[in-house]
């Protein structure tokens, strides 16, 4: 039907002239004039004339099933003449579809109460069902270690060479630039009061208290904890866990507790890694700007950098891989349904891990500042 | 006979129920296949009887006691004593054929790896995958990793196997080889089988009786012989391969009316 479709009026009524195939090309255009037709409120009757149709198909069947609907909302009657065997087989098509379902009951869209509450009563499960997965994780810990239970053979072992050994080169390049970078604008506002050798005191103390433990976690949120959380999540989606769960296997033990303990080994370990590496680079650049021994810019370290201090990190450190461990652990085993809840899963263990890290570091903080004070 | 498992008043689902008051009792030694078209809740009864989805009402019972009422260690001890196979396999990708189906022994027995290893090389003859241990499951083909579930399904040589649609989507040879590897089951180790099904070569191949679910609810239960007899019209319609809503069979029941009770039920030759 490439040519316009030809409409002619009478009294009240329309009769419109199909030429050549009513296809998916031409479907289209019928409606149109089916519904233009529709509009004018003048006419009782419609008259679709198939007799100079060639193929009809689907689309043209739903397209004057369709129209007829409309137009009878409208008072105007579709009345389809000259079908032949072929139009009437795709017609019946139409007419055997089911009837439409019944209606679904109308979805009353919430208010901003019902949202605000909706959302309060997600986060309130969510944070129960993290709650459960942590006390289920030292339960599971402890039944291993009292030897009621055992972890997967040779489980840990991966799971620290993969979330720690393999993490060095990355943690130590970035650390060592950190370290530099550091170095070079603590000496540059040390030297106009004269005091160039406090560098050391300076990347000591801020890389052993503050960013090593930080740096070595934000690069665990993004390398392990999305990992975690889209392994765990693939489990998941993959039934994978609900296969452990049916033969008797706690998911957590076998799948959360290795990587707990790896992680609990791999974070500070990291962390460790990154304090050295960070006051070598920091080390190198006094040396360089300053002609500043690494004897004595070690001797500074020490003299500044307590126990405490060191100790504080790398409790710090702990903390911060235990928030990433677990974001990612919780995340990927309530990840549900399909591929983009896997994604959904690591990008949200993500940005938690990370706000989480940043939070608690900055309440540490402003704590120990307190306690610090006279 | 003693009941494996029992079921009773189950109402299962998600946010919804998918069935209402479903009972259903599986003796020991049968082979019952759980009957129905797509989305008839069969899949979800079969995860609220291996533990996998609490009900909103009702019991399961499995070996006489209540699953969803024991403490998750208990739980898991029961279910020890189960295998299930899942539709869509779920081995597990990062390991090997021989580690998937170890992983039960290795976990929860105290076998020797030389034992360990001869036992999974048996049962994966069993299943006519000998010598594919060391493969990856990716490497394998649908069928194949049907198989592989299997093996690990009843490595432990269960006293209940839940098999999910093992042969929906597989060649009628590989089918009729999982088929047998049923039957083997039953027959060798006696092992009682509830098995998720629409294939109906598969179904008159191996099942003692059949339970029919349907609009929510069970609605005939019997021998193969019987429900291919029956009368009834969904029970008609799947038999025969009918279209429901078609001509020349029986007039299919107003849609949205689940079956109320055992009266709306066909009942045929149910052992008791």
């Amino acid at each position: 039907m490439s040519e316009p479709i030809a409409v002619e009026h009478a009294a009240g009524a329309a009769v419109i002239r199909l030429q050549g195939d009513l296809t998916i090309p031409s479907a289209g255009v019928l409606y149109e004039q089916l519904r233009a037709l529709a509009a004018r409120g003048d006419l009782r009757e419609v008259v679709v004339d198939f007799a100079g149709a060639g193929r009809v198909d689907s689309s043209g069947a739903a397209v004057v099933s369709l129209a007829g609907r409309e137009l009878e909302q409208r008072g105007v009657r579709l009345e389809i003449a000259s079908l032949d065997d072929s139009h009437r087989a795709v017609f019946a098509q139409v007419a055997r579809a089911p009837a439409a379902p019944p209606l679904a009951p109308e979805v009353v869209s919430p208010g901003l109460l019902e949202r605000i509450g909706e959302r309060v009563l997600g986060a309130l499960a969510g944070a129960r069902a993290f709650l459960g997965l942590v006390f289920e994780t030292f339960r599971q810990a402890a039944a291993v270690a009292t030897r009621r239970a055992r972890l997967p053979a040779g489980a840990v072992v991966r799971q620290v060479a993969g979330m720690g050994a393999d993490a060095v080169p990355i943690i130590a390049l970035l650390s060592f630039m950190l370290g530099t970078t550091i170095a070079f604008q603590s000496i540059l506002q040390l030297q106009r009061f004269g005091a160039g050798v406090f560098v050391a005191d300076a990347i000591g103390l801020s890389m052993v208290r503050e960013l090593s433990p930080l740096i070595t976690a934000m690069i665990l949120t993004g390398r392990t904890g999305a990992a975690i959380a889209a392994e765990l999540g693939t489990m998941r989606v993959r039934s994978e866990i609900d296969a452990l769960s049916a033969m008797g296997i706690s998911p957590v033990r076998f799948l959360v507790v290795p990587r707990l303990i790896a992680i609990t080994i791999a974070g500070p370990a990291l962390a460790l890694v990154s304090m050295a590496v960070a006051i070598a680079g920091g080390m190198v650049i006094a040396g360089a700007v300053l002609d500043m021994a690494p004897g004595s810019f070690w001797d500074r370290v020490t003299l500044r950098v307590t126990m405490g201090d060191f100790l504080h990190g790398v409790s710090k450190s702990f903390v911060f891989a235990w928030i990433v461990g677990f974001s990612g652990a919780h995340l990927g085993m309530r990840a549900e349904g399909d591929a983009s809840s896997v994604g959904a899963a690591a990008t949200r263990t993500v940005v938690a891990g990370i706000s989480l890290i940043i939070l608690v570091d900055a309440v540490w903080a402003t704590i120990s500042s307190l306690g610090d004070q006279p | 006979m003693t009941a494996l498992l029992e079921c009773r008043g189950l109402t299962v689902g998600y946010e919804t129920p998918i069935l209402r008051g479903v009972d259903l009792r599986v003796e020991a030694g049968e082979i019952v296949a759980l009957l129905g078209g797509s989305g008839s809740g069969k899949s979800t009864l079969l995860r609220a009887c291996t533990g996998l989805l609490p009900p909103i009402s009702g019991e399961v019972q499995l070996f006489g006691q209540s699953l969803y009422d024991l403490e998750p260690d208990d739980r898991r001890r029961l279910l020890h004593r189960t295998g299930t196979a899942f539709q869509q396999d779920a081995l597990f990708s990062a390991m090997t054929v021989e580690e998937n189906v170890a992983l039960p022994l290795r976990e929860l027995t105290e076998l020797t790896e030389p034992v360990i290893r001869e036992l999974v090389e048996m049962r994966l003859g069993t299943v006519g995958l000998a010598g594919y241990g060391p493969r990856a499951p990716s490497t394998l083909s649908g069928g194949q990793r049907k198989r592989v579930a299997l093996a690990r399904a009843s490595i432990l040589d269960p006293e209940i196997l839940f098999i999910d649609e093992p042969s929906a989507g597989l060649d009628p040879i590989v089918a009729a080889s999982i088929d047998e590897a049923l039957l083997a089951f039953r027959e060798v180790l006696g092992i009682t089988l509830v098995v998720v099904t629409h294939e109906l070569e598969s179904i008159r191949a191996i099942a003692d009786r059949a339970v029919m679910l349907g609009r929510g609810a069970v609605i005939a239960e019997g021998t193969i012989d019987e429900l291919s007899r029956s009368k009834q019209d969904t029970v008609f319609h799947f038999f025969h391969r009918v279209p429901e809503g078609s001509l020349g069979a029986p007039p299919a029941a107003p849609p949205g009316t689940p079956p109320k009770d055992m009266k709306n039920r066909t009942r045929i030759g149910m052992r008791s």
